[in-house]
């Protein structure tokens, strides 16, 4: 048996979103080309764009496939800076961003920009105040992620667009890789200038993402050629990702309210059988996703539990590697913001749920939870 | 004109009686090294090896053959006819070639410099050395303009060997890895971790002929498959040197768990340790081993200094060769690097195990002191179970995993 509760790293490929990637693979044409091929293939990336606004919940702007969610995430950030450079160089994000956030902001910072980074609270969320009381009269960028991806916390991008939305000279970018799809009208919802998806979060194909640009917006591109997507992404469009990026995006829109509130009991569930473990503690951010659940165990190693975990066809994520010597995943501090020990951190794990997990599934997940946990303890 | 690699070992021909064991050792070594090419013939002529091949694949079968454990040197040559235009033309054709890589050389000396080593094996031809080595050097200094005779420093050597099938002509001899045949030496186990020092210490035993076997001590859930999957990429390695390696992977988590309930924590590391020596030792003897390899290193870290190794040691009476134990760490990175295990070996997929590391390891542990820290272990039960509980695979050189 398998459960898969890691779908916050990747889920497996829908059976319609599989169809129209092999049936996309057939209509071979470049979307660029004159003749009829070419529309053909054009016309697919059309209707993908359709599937993704049903998930974005706006109609209004442009929508650039790229080859990834970080790539998409350079693009705003990479873009927006540099396109607005004389305008003021300071720039806001948070920091407990995903590295293809604050990758980029460092690379600006070594460029010149100075980049303010917003503390999480406590309980691992950010308050809209700390990230307002941050802007500047030469603030041109505000990036910050709709979801956490370690921790699950919901973050007030509403109140913080809201609030931008009336400075006009303050581009507002959200990652929104966590919660598109996942949750209703993403992009209208947070009042973004700059909104990023990833297709492989919600059942579509790997190695696809998209940012879309409310209309007026323009960043520069960060790739040059041959000028495909309003020259904002050169390069030949990956059609059939594409295709398969519209499917995900067009059937987690139609039940994203029931899926939202089928996940949120699972997660109590979850929750509440994790918390009448011993030395077992949720991490649990005030607002926050019900898709993304982080447990830590006392004296335990969460790399340790994956691996037990994995036995017996369990699979989940280590939570914050901040003890690592991975240097991927250097400087991840939600916890350590959280006011846990590095040690305490050790034993995070991740449990990131979806739309199609039953109860049964969390039933038997606990089992297996509890059943390695006490196997691995007896070990020590 | 044919074309063929000329592959030289040294050492192995001073082995008196033995020599034509390790030479058919050898030419079967050579043979597996060029599996993918299974049409070339690889034959044994009066103390050298000699391997016909073709333009497309001279480099490649020269590259390969210069890694066989055994080889000393090896030369790509072309064959021609034994009469003096032939082997003029065949030097020019070379040194043609030599010139364009070397344009700024020749430039300075004002011409390329050259000089004929010729030797005479077929004493049948008519010229002697000397004779030969005028000849040669004559016609070409005529036929080839802007090349100069320079005995002391030229830039090119024309190496010219006249046997019975024909006249072997070439430039250069160029050396390889030498040691000795893998298997002419019998067959030993190497502890193999996941670290840089342990692949070293295996390829050096490759090197002076053993078979090489390893063990890998794995504790799930507290090391991971990935770490495994290293280990079994490292096997691969030392496979793609040695011919094959066979792998033995042991479970390990029970014996670490109970060393972890029974045993002072400061003494777990050498407990550990003469845990893994007594199972190596059982499968040892199952598997016919002649000695252990571990990559001990003398003073590199707190089991590795004297009083450790000697209190590790005292389980077993089986030889533990040491191959690395003088060498300093850089010395063993830059071995590690040129034999290919470095980039692997780096990996950061081991630290796991460090949940059973101890906060203050005893650096100079004693024998009665370890023997005390065993006292409540069920030593014989756990060496025997872990024996069995071993899973082997077998790696074959270029091929990857064979079962």
């Amino acid at each position: 048996m398998e459960l898969f509760f890691d779908m916050a790293a990747t889920t497996p490929v829908l059976p319609e979103v599989q169809d129209a990637v092999v049936a996309a693979f057939l209509e071979y044409g470049n979307p660029s080309s004159l003749h009829r091929k070419g529309m053909d293939a054009e016309r697919m990336i059309q209707e993908a764009e359709k599937g993704l606004r049903a998930s974005l919940g706006r109609s209004d702007g442009r929508i650039v496939f790229t080859g990834s969610g970080t790539e998409a995430n350079n693009l705003a950030i990479l873009g927006a800076a540099r396109r607005f450079q004389s305008r003021g160089k300071h720039l806001v994000t948070t920091a407990i961003e995903h590295p293809s956030v604050r990758e980029p902001f460092q690379a600006l910072e070594r460029d010149g920009f100075e980049v303010t980074y917003v503390r999480p609270e406590p309980d691992g969320g950010v308050l809209a105040e700390s990230v307002l009381a941050s802007l500047r009269e030469d603030t041109i960028l505000v990036s910050m992620m709709h979801v956490n991806n370690e921790t699950g916390a919901l973050l007030p991008v509403d109140v913080v667009g809201r609030a931008l939305s009336s400075r006009r000279k303050t581009l507002f970018h959200v990652d929104g890789v966590q919660a598109f799809g996942k949750i209703r009208d993403s992009a209208a919802v947070a009042r973004a200038d700059l909104y990023t998806a990833s297709a492989h979060k919600i059942g579509g194909p790997k190695g696809v993402g998209a940012l879309y640009l409310k209309s007026g917006i323009d960043v520069d591109p960060i790739v040059y050629g041959g000028g495909q997507q309003y020259g904002l992404r050169s390069g030949t469009e990956n059609v059939p990702a594409i295709a398969g990026f519209g499917v995900a995006s067009r059937l987690a829109a139609q039940s994203i309210d029931a899926s939202y509130r089928h996940v949120e009991g699972l997660s109590e569930l979850l929750i509440n059988g994790l918390m009448s473990f011993d030395g077992c503690f949720v991490e649990r951010p005030h607002a926050a996703s019900p898709y993304i659940v982080m447990v830590r165990f006392a004296n335990l190693r969460g790399e340790v539990l994956v691996h037990a975990f994995e036995s017996k066809g369990l699979y989940v994520s280590t939570g914050s590697a901040c003890s690592s010597k991975d240097q991927r995943h250097k400087g991840s501090e939600v916890l350590l913001a959280m006011g846990l020990q590095r040690k305490e951190c050790e034993g995070a794990i991740r449990l990131s749920l979806s739309r199609f997990h039953t109860e049964d599934d969390v039933r038997v997940a606990l089992s297996i939870i509890r059943e390695q946990t006490d196997w691995v303890r007896s070990l020590l | 004109m044919r074309e063929c690699i000329i592959v030289r070992y040294g050492e192995i021909s001073l082995k008196g009686g033995n020599r034509s064991a390790f030479e058919r050792r050898l030419v079967h070594n050579i043979r597996d090294h060029l599996w993918e090419f299974p049409a070339l013939k690889v034959v044994r002529q009066s103390g050298r090896i000699v391997i016909e091949v073709d333009d497309a694949n001279a480099d490649d079968v020269l590259s390969r053959v210069a890694n066989v454990f055994g080889v000393y040197s090896v030369s790509r040559a072309v064959i021609v006819q034994q009469n003096l235009d032939d082997m003029t033309q065949a030097a020019i054709a070379l040194l043609r070639t030599r010139r364009e890589s070397l344009l700024q050389e020749v430039a300075q000396v004002g011409g390329l410099t050259f000089k004929i080593a010729a030797k005479r094996a077929d004493k049948m031809f008519e010229l002697s050395t000397p004779q030969l080595n005028e000849e040669l050097g004559a016609r070409i200094l005529e036929q080839y303009e802007g090349t100069k005779v320079d005995v002391h420093e030229p830039l090119a050597i024309v190496y010219v060997e006249v046997r019975e099938d024909g006249a072997y002509i070439y430039l250069d001899k160029q050396s390889a890895v030498g040691g000795m045949p893998v298997g002419s030496a019998g067959r030993v186990g190497l502890l193999l971790s996941g670290g840089i020092d342990s692949p070293v210490a295996g390829w050096l035993s490759l090197k002076r002929g053993v078979e090489l076997e390893a063990i890998h001590f794995h504790s799930y859930p507290f090391t991971s498959e990935r770490a495994l999957q290293k280990v079994e990429t490292l096997a691969g390695i030392l496979a793609n040197w040695g011919g094959s390696v066979r792998l033995h992977t042991v479970g390990f988590t029970e014996v670490q768990s109970e060393i972890r309930k029974h045993c002072p924590d400061s003494l777990s590391v050498t407990v550990m340790r003469r845990m893994m020596l007594r199972i190596a030792e059982g499968i040892a003897l199952s598997r016919e081993w002649q000695a252990l390899v571990t990559g001990e290193s003398l003073g590199q870290v707190a089991s590795q200094t004297l009083e450790s190794i000697r209190t590790i040691n005292d389980v077993t009476r089986m030889p533990i060769l040491r191959p690395l134990i003088s060498e300093d760490k850089v010395d063993i990175i830059r071995r590690a690097r040129q034999i290919g295990t470095y980039e692997t070996s780096i990996l950061p997929y081991e630290d796991c195990c460090t949940v059973f590391l101890p906060k203050r390891p005893r650096t100079r542990p004693t024998i009665a002191e370890a023997e005390q820290a065993e006292e409540t272990l069920d030593v014989d039960e756990l060496v025997n179970k872990a024996v069995l509980n071993t899973e082997m695979k077998t790696f074959l050189a270029n091929r990857g995993l064979n079962s």
